[in-house]
């Protein structure tokens, strides 16, 4: 499975964009986040990795941004390991190491729908892909 | 006799001058206190203080009593400063023509909230180049006015952090009962419950391992952001009866290493400074091997309740430094996730660092030349004026229920000209809130039911909350009514916009 996220501006928001591309193509594509709203926003989608290239394709001739890169970057160099951000992540990709290291699971995170780690980091190490 | 019991005695303590011959002979037995815990539940604390002679202990946190004096040098011609600022960030001037101190939180007037202090500080340790702004008076002796420089930590004459409140034995764990997230110095705190956050290492902090203050007084040599510091006493607010004593230190940035002294930013609260520090504990008699036995099990601390705005915030219970650190804890019966806000991998890095360097004898241990005070207490501020609350503010709240009409309702706004209706059910427990604007977009719009366009999301206050905070909610949220309710949701009252603007000019009148 491959993790997609999706981005709609205030233009396509209206149409029915990811049932189109799933009746056209005949892929099942599991929303697993959504944040939206007439302004545009973001959809994280999981497609089965045998069709990306394709589905990638269809959401992009709709006019859909759409990021396969990873979605939460942190930076090594900066993180001290405090652990503010371990409380927040709703979908447990932040966890304490034996040895007291933040570890962050990526291929967990929800990216930028979700959003809510990055701000309360103290060093700034976390970035969401937008 | 007596000079038998001498001898005893004499037998049972070491001296700080022993230990340190011991350094230089490289025979010392050091431990970091994690490590020493495990040998006294192991073997007793007789035989750990027989085999070990010093502990180390550590803790990396935000210290936002934090800053540096910086001494400039002279300019040609000379400048008595009256204002400057570093990369944008003012530091203070408490002193003669070119000292100035750069406290950790003030912001730079440029990038606030993320950039402060803090930053200058690190950047600066870092051997960055930083940029100098200077204004003055301009006197016969110091004629300069104005000044503009680049410069490095290599440039200056002094550059010593002097910290005033650090290394807190233990600190509150925090927690928010409001339906808003709050970004407090205490981190992210999620609506309803939803996290916690604490802050100190717990059983690993310096000054819970000496609780007595026995080894740490004025002039104890430690580890301070990478190099040698020391304590040159109690810091402010220092409370040792409750076990929240804190500590004033000192050392020489020139000398310290980035990687234990970094600036950081919280969201909406502000720029601070993380301090590494390590402290010695010397194992003067068996006594003292007890006290750094310690756990995190047995130091406890209060959830407090950040979601009230007042000085004394409501406490919901106890917790221990085990279930913190095991990572959620339990607030009114469920299950709570919560983030520690300083770091023990760095706490534990620098108790070792500072291990090695009492092994490798670039550490000597020093006797303080004064105890620090073990009976000082953390008073409230004297305030000569009152603000007012909420209470003082509310009246009474026009309601309706939720199955009326908006004829009805429109009417009712009319009669007792006023803006907003509360919206509220039969056991006067609050539903939503409808304004006059929503009325008139309702019939604009030909909607007859209130339903349809009531404001379920209801921004609401408490009789306790202060006005200024009732008021920053609205200008937040761009309303201009609160109702006012109990912890049970039923409505007190209202408080608007216009109430507080009235109070207000009336006291600019009076």
């Amino acid at each position: 499975m491959v993790r997609l996220l999706l981005r709609f501006s205030e233009k396509e928001v209206g149409k029915p964009i990811t049932a189109e591309v799933i009746l056209e193509q005949g892929v099942p594509v599991n929303v697993l986040s959504a944040h939206i709203n007439q302004l545009g926003g973001e959809i994280l989608a999981e497609i089965p990795s045998a069709h990306l290239d394709k589905i990638v394709k269809a959401f992009r001739d709709r006019g859909v941004v759409v990021v396969v890169r990873k979605l939460i970057e942190v930076d090594s160099e900066e993180c001290f390991h405090c652990g503010a951000c371990l409380s927040l992540c709703p979908v447990n990709t932040i966890t304490l190491n034996e040895d007291f290291s933040i570890v962050f699971d990526e291929g967990k995170c929800i990216g930028a729908t979700c959003g809510l780690c990055a701000d309360a980091c103290p060093a700034r190490a976390i970035s969401l892909t937008r | 006799m007596k000079l038998n019991q001498k001898t005893a005695r004499k037998k049972n303590k070491r001296t700080i001058s022993e230990l340190n011959k011991k350094i230089k002979n490289g025979d010392i037995q050091v431990l970091t206190v994690e490590q020493m815990k495990k040998l006294v539940e192991e073997s007793g604390p007789e035989i750990a203080y027989r085999e070990i002679d010093v502990v180390t202990t550590g803790t990396f946190g935000a210290m936002c009593s934090s800053g540096a004096i910086i001494n400039l040098g002279h300019s040609d011609p000379p400048i008595n400063i009256t204002k400057a600022w570093i990369n944008d960030v003012e530091a203070c001037h408490p002193g003669a023509a070119v000292d100035l101190y750069l406290g950790a939180t003030t912001m730079s007037e440029t990038n606030p909230f993320e950039y402060g202090g803090g930053h200058v500080i690190e950047d600066m340790i870092q051997g960055k180049e930083v940029e100098l702004r200077a204004k003055a008076y301009g006197t016969d002796c110091y004629p300069r006015t104005k000044l503009e420089t680049t410069l490095t930590k290599h440039d200056l004459n002094q550059f010593y952090l002097l910290n005033f409140r650090n290394c807190y034995q233990r600190y509150n764990c925090a927690t928010n009962s409001r339906n808003e997230t709050l970004y407090t110095y205490m981190g992210k705190l999620l609506p309803n419950f939803k996290n916690a956050t604490f802050s100190g290492s717990g059983s690993l902090n310096p000054l819970m391992n000496d609780p007595d203050y026995e080894t740490i007084g004025i002039g104890t040599r430690i580890f301070l952001g990478g190099t040698h510091g020391y304590v040159i006493g109690e810091g402010t607010q220092h409370d040792p009866r409750n076990r929240f004593g804190t500590l004033m230190v000192r050392g020489n940035c020139k000398s310290m290493n980035p990687d234990f002294i970094q600036g950081a930013a919280f969201t909406k609260y502000g720029t601070t400074l993380y301090v590494g520090i390590g402290i010695p504990i010397p194992i003067l008699h068996e006594g003292i091997s007890k006290k750094v036995a310690i756990t995190d099990e047995e130091i406890l601390t209060d959830i407090v309740d950040y979601g009230v705005p007042r000085r004394t915030r409501p406490k919901l219970g106890k917790v221990s430094y085990k279930e913190l650190k095991s990572g959620s804890i339990t607030i009114k019966d469920r299950k709570v996730r919560v983030s520690p806000l300083s770091s023990f991998k760095k706490a534990r890095t620098i108790a070792e660092t500072l291990k090695t360097w009492i092994e490798n004898a670039t550490f000597y241990l020093s006797a303080p030349v004064e105890r620090l005070p073990t009976d000082t207490i953390f008073k409230p501020m004297k305030q000569t004026k009152q603000i007012a609350f909420v209470e003082n503010l509310i009246h009474p709240a026009i309601t309706c229920k939720e199955e009326e009409k908006i004829e009805v309702v429109a009417q009712r706004i009319i009669n007792r000209s006023i803006n907003h209706i509360v919206v509220v059910d039969d056991q006067e427990k609050l539903r939503g809130i409808v304004t006059s604007w929503d009325i008139t977009k309702a019939v604009a719009e030909g909607k007859e039911k209130l339903v349809d366009i009531i404001i379920k999301k209801v921004v609401t206050t408490t009789p306790d909350e202060p006005l200024e905070a009732a008021s920053r909610k609205m200008a937040q949220h761009n309303i201009s009514a609160l109702p006012v309710i109990n912890p049970h949701k039923k409505v007190l009252g209202i408080i608007t916009s216009e109430d507080i603007a009235n109070l207000v000019g009336r006291k600019k009148l009076g």
